[in-house]
């Protein structure tokens, strides 16, 4: 029989604390900085949806029901190990200066969670009455400054509360980052796992750090929800 | 929200409590009785572990060992795929009998478990593109490939220590970002490599653009590794191998997938299996 | 740019992709996906029905139970829970667990969570009266919940655990981490192999992938809509 003995020193401090840390920082930056462009791609992608134009309004729709029904995997290793043959030459010679790992992490996370975000804000607004466009059009607005100024502002507004929820989903997803060199968190715990064979702790720390974020982040949204939208709503 | 994560951590210990115990049990015996031997072993890494497209059977270096092994024992072999990464825990908590998987013996896992003598000597060095590196100085604060949880990954962060490295799964995908210019040269046991630019060898796309320059950065002696305290099967294996070496079985293995005629020729110098420490201690 | 695809690296490995190393050796590829998956799902139910029922229970500690099993499983990543599985598992279980059945369990424990929110949903959707009619023509509290409130709970439930279904599919590429031969682990082996065709590889399976989910997409959206319509009648 051997005895699994514990050493939470490792995680508390030294070397291996501080890869946990760094790992924590990547994970934050990565699921910040693929939140703010999933928004921006899923808000056009949104309106596309909306468009009067058929071919534009198919393409949307082809687009969110491809990368919502793929596995974010799949994508992630599509676009570092499979896109050097569908971009040009330039997009390719520039992404390999970059930091490509990051990058093609932020292109996956962004594509799988902009195709969710702009359900989310479709549904946002078709929950506006019709009405309010039409009286924004016939007022002397124009189709898209009616979206601009009316709708879509009350829209985005009642689509936080799902962006939030799909925010909480990215910062989940972005462990898979790991598979393709990315040191986030996910990794760093592994990389403690294989340098000190310690799982349990390096595993417990982990979680600790995902539980924590993911509550802030579901506080958050009770917050919005009891400060922003019920008084909206009695109103 | 408090209370909520002081009740997780107290799971957690329980968890942890239950996980006191794992085994090392007489390996010898439970495999003679149920007749079948677990080996982890690389799928897709030729010449040493992989699945061969026509017949779907694993192949190379390694599995020949298991074989033969297997032979000895009069049982059936079943491979299971294993990465460099979970080799170690899938051996300790009994999901397999042996690591036969390109594993390089070193003192730090021999604390954790048992590993038989040197079976294959190789040493570590990169694959690049054909002229990109020239001395390790070319390395310097470039970004280098390889696999996680592998020996070849804390070597190079020694001898280079201004690179990043870049782990992945395994090491064909660090071949890959070699070839789509993510990384500037792939690094581990040459044996592996040599394996690599044997398959980029044979494809005309990629024939006569990539290297393994002279350069070294370690001896990586191989082992078979099996629970750490379990010392008939051990024996058993060491015997065995020892035997191959006799009786010249180890030296046609090694002309089959590393021999002149090979897809991936390399010299076996002076190497033999004795009953050697190398790497252990 | 699609012209310069060589797509030959797919229809070489055609029967590799769709099942492995089977009948020679244990299924894999699109079969063992769907085995995967439809294991995951079938145990999934059971779980969180289990869960769901605990968290409308009019005992508090039950209540407090489920609400903190699934606050945590839903606050981790699955591959989180997927490695916890793996590091657990044999230490308390021996080593009896493949690395399949391994997976299993991890998709179980984590979708359970998730199911449980939909029939918790369910359950709290159907319409108060109806337990308290249940109870005044003497049913107990146990009884109205099986007999009156869980079968409409559940009709309703349908495509919703379609959906469940679809987001099972995809979660099952996460086993190619630990080496289970799943259709993402036999693509990356492929690539592994051949080296050149990483692009044609992986559009090839994302396409299967869709295929398979889309399908189950449309079914759950037709069920839904289906139900609808029997509602309004």
């Amino acid at each position: 029989m051997l005895t699994y003995k514990f050493d939470w020193a490792i995680v508390t401090s030294g070397k291996y604390f501080d890869w946990i840390v760094s790992g924590f920082y990547v994970t934050i930056k990565l699921s910040m900085v693929s939140i703010a462009l999933s928004f921006l791609l899923g808000l056009i992608i949104a309106i596309m949806r909306m468009s009067h134009l058929r071919p534009v309004r198919w393409f949307a729709h082809g687009y969110l029901e491809f990368f919502r029904n793929t596995p974010l995997l799949v994508q992630i290793f599509f676009w570092y190990f499979g896109s050097y043959k569908v971009l040009p030459a330039v997009a390719n010679d520039w992404l390999v200066k970059q930091d490509f790992e990051f990058a093609a992490a932020v292109i996956a996370l962004t594509i799988y969670t902009s195709a969710f975000i702009a359900e989310d804000i479709r549904s946002g607004v078709r929950s506006i009455p019709k009405e309010q466009m039409e009286a924004a059009r016939s007022s002397g607005f124009s189709y898209i400054r009616s979206m601009q100024y009316i709708i879509l502002p009350q829209a985005v507004r009642l689509t936080i509360p799902p962006l939030i929820n799909q925010f909480l989903n990215l910062m989940k997803n972005s462990s898979l980052a790991m598979t393709i060199g990315v040191a986030e968190l996910m990794y760093q715990a592994r990389q403690v796992e294989s340098y000190t064979f310690k799982g349990f702790e390096a595993f417990s720390a982990a979680t600790l750090v995902y539980l924590a974020l993911s509550f802030t982040i579901t506080g958050l949204m009770t917050l919005y929800d009891k400060k922003v939208l019920q008084p909206l709503k009695g109103r | 929200m408090a209370r909520r994560i002081g009740l997780f951590v107290l799971a957690l210990a329980m968890v942890g409590a239950m996980c006191g115990a794992a085994l090392a049990g007489d390996t010898l015996a439970d495999v003679k009785k149920s007749g079948v031997l677990v080996a982890g072993v690389k799928d897709s890494l030729p010449p040493f572990g992989s699945v061969d497209p026509n017949t779907k059977e694993f192949v190379g270096y390694d599995i020949d060992f298991v074989k033969y092994i297997a032979k000895k024992l009069g049982v059936k072999v079943e491979y299971k795929p294993v990465s460099s990464a979970n080799r170690m825990p899938m051996l300790m908590e009994g999901r397999i009998d042996l690591i036969a998987a390109t594993m390089t013996k070193n003192p730090e896992r021999a604390k954790q478990i048992d590993f038989s003598y040197t079976y294959f000597l190789t040493g570590q060095k990169f694959l690049t593109k054909k002229g990109a590196v020239k001395s390790l100085k070319d390395l310097e604060g470039q970004k280098i490939g390889t696999a996680k949880g592998s020996t070849s990954e804390q070597n190079v962060k020694k001898a280079v220590p201004s690179a990043t490295v870049l782990s992945f799964d395994d090491y064909p995908q660090g071949v890959l970002a070699v070839q789509q210019g993510k990384v500037i040269a792939v690094t581990t046991d040459e044996s592996i490599l040599a394996g690599q630019l044997g398959k980029l060898e044979k494809n005309p796309a990629t024939k006569g653009k990539f290297e393994i320059p002279d350069i070294a950065i370690s001896d990586e002696p191989y082992g078979i590794g099996m629970r750490k305290g379990d010392t008939n099967w051990v024996k058993f294996v060491n015997d065995t191998i020892l035997e191959m070496e006799k009786n010249g079985e180890a030296a046609k293995i090694f002309t089959k997938w590393f021999g002149p005629d090979s897809d991936s020729p390399i010299a076996r110098g002076s190497f033999t299996i004795t009953a050697d420490k190398r790497g252990t201690e | 740019m699609i012209g310069g695809l060589d797509f030959s690296v797919v229809s070489d490995n055609l029967s590799y992709f769709f099942i492995g190393r089977y009948p020679k050796g244990p299924l894999g590829g699109v079969g063992l996906t769907l085995y995967l998956a439809v294991v995951s799902l079938a145990l999934s139910f059971i779980g969180g029905l289990v869960l769901g029922l605990m968290s409308v229970s009019r005992n508090r500690l039950l209540r407090f139970g489920s609400s903190t099993v699934i606050q945590t499983i839903r606050g981790m990543p699955l591959l989180m829970v997927i490695f916890w599985m793996f590091f657990l598992l044999p230490a308390m279980l021996g080593s009896g667990m493949t690395a399949s059945w391994t997976i299993i369990v991890a998709l179980t424990l984590f979708t359970s969570a998730y199911m449980s929110e939909i029939v918790r949903a369910g359950i709290v959707g159907i319409p108060k009266g109806q337990t308290e009619a249940a109870i005044s023509t003497g049913l107990s509290h146990g009884q109205a919940m099986f007999y009156i409130i869980l079968p409409q709970a559940l009709r309703n439930m349908i495509p919703s655990f379609v959906n469940q279904f679809v987001s099972m599919i995809k979660d099952t590429s996460l086993a190619f981490i630990v080496g289970v031969t799943e259709l993402t682990q036999i693509a990356t082996q492929i690539n592994n192999r051949t080296m050149l065709y990483p692009t044609e590889i992986f559009i090839f399976i994302a396409v299967i992938y869709f295929v398979i989910c889309f399908a189950f997409t449309e079914l759950s959206r037709w069920l839904e809509r289906r139900l609808a319509y029997r509602k309004a009648i």
